[in-house]
């Protein structure tokens, strides 16, 4: 059981990451590259202190002043560097998508992975992109840590959310399960100031759209090939248990 | 026959439980690093990553 899932998120994380990162390179870098070329030319101009403490300018004191720190080269070693990323993600949520499947105790099979998958995309994408939307380099926000909180625990009330509604499916759990996913949301993201930037408002808009297009894809992709990859692994394990069986 | 059932349907259930507590470590493990761990050269790597899939970033 333990190889099988261990084997079938490998083969559904690896499968995912190329569909996301390739979707990525296309649609999303292409967008934060353009973003931090306004981002630096901010960056460099005096006049954008904030008076409130907690609110700080994404990015600001990242190689500006002090030591610059490592971060990957431009070009192809940064692709490669979020082709990784994107890979360890994937098996990452790989990894917690098959925990859950078993853990429901249902049967494994494509079409239930990929519900899962979807699941998997509204808890963890789209949830937290309604109050947090996806921010590109430069666009002013609240203090990190009480975004990541939020975001965490948006992450986690829709999962559970959604298991009530969806798989317990009694009266008190559908209503217990809605206000769950409701309740992030009543309670509000933390939200940065609203500025003016000189960033065209039409890549914020775009890279949203965007963001939300292929996190979709990589959960549909991780879904689906997790089913199929946990059928498959069995299917040889018991091909090597029974060598004399027919297959 | 009922001996048999007795017998292998706990080793089952701690087999699948041994198998997802693993998993969602390993998982949980994985994400903190890629999507959340504070450290600048970690941020940096996965920096593209973060913001295409919207972690908090920066």
């Amino acid at each position: 059981m333990t190889k099988r899932l261990l084997a079938a998120a490998l083969v559904a994380g690896f499968l995912a990451a190329c569909v996301a990162s390739l979707l990525q390179f296309a649609l999303t870098s292409p967008l934060i590259l353009a973003a931090e070329k306004y981002e630096t030319a901010a960056l460099e101009a005096p006049s954008r202190a904030f008076a409130n403490p907690l609110i700080v300018l994404a990015h600001a004191g990242h190689g500006h002043g002090g030591e610059a720190e490592w971060q990957p080269a431009p070009g192809l070693p940064r692709l490669a560097f979020t082709a990784l990323a994107t890979l360890v993600s994937g098996v990452g949520y790989a990894l917690l998508l098959g925990a859950v499947l078993v853990a429901t105790g249902r049967e494994v099979t494509s079409s239930e992975a990929l519900r899962f998958g979807i699941g998997g995309f509204l808890a963890a994408s789209l949830a937290p992109a309604i109050g947090l939307p996806p921010e590109l380099p430069g666009m002013a926000a609240a203090a990190l840590e009480s975004r990541q909180l939020w975001w965490l625990a948006t992450a986690l009330a829709t999962a559970i959310g959604l298991y009530l509604v969806a798989i317990r499916r009694g009266a008190v759990a559908v209503a217990l399960g809605l206000a769950l996913i409701v309740a992030p949301h009543a309670w509000g993201a933390p939200h940065g100031p609203e500025e003016i930037s000189a960033m065209p408002p039409v890549y914020a808009a775009q890279f949203s759209a965007r963001s939300l297009a292929v996190a979709f894809a990589f959960w549909a992709v991780l879904g689906l090939a997790f089913g199929w990859a946990w059928e498959a692994v069995a299917g040889r394990e018991g091909a090597a248990a029974r060598p004399g069986a027919a297959v | 026959m009922v001996a048999i059932t007795r017998s292998l349907s706990p080793a089952l259930a701690g087999e699948r439980l041994n198998a997802i507590l693993l998993a969602a470590a390993l998982g949980i493990g994985l994400l903190f690093v890629s999507g959340f761990a504070p450290v600048v050269a970690l941020h940096n790597a996965a920096h593209d990553w973060r913001h295409a899939h919207n972690f908090p970033c920066h």
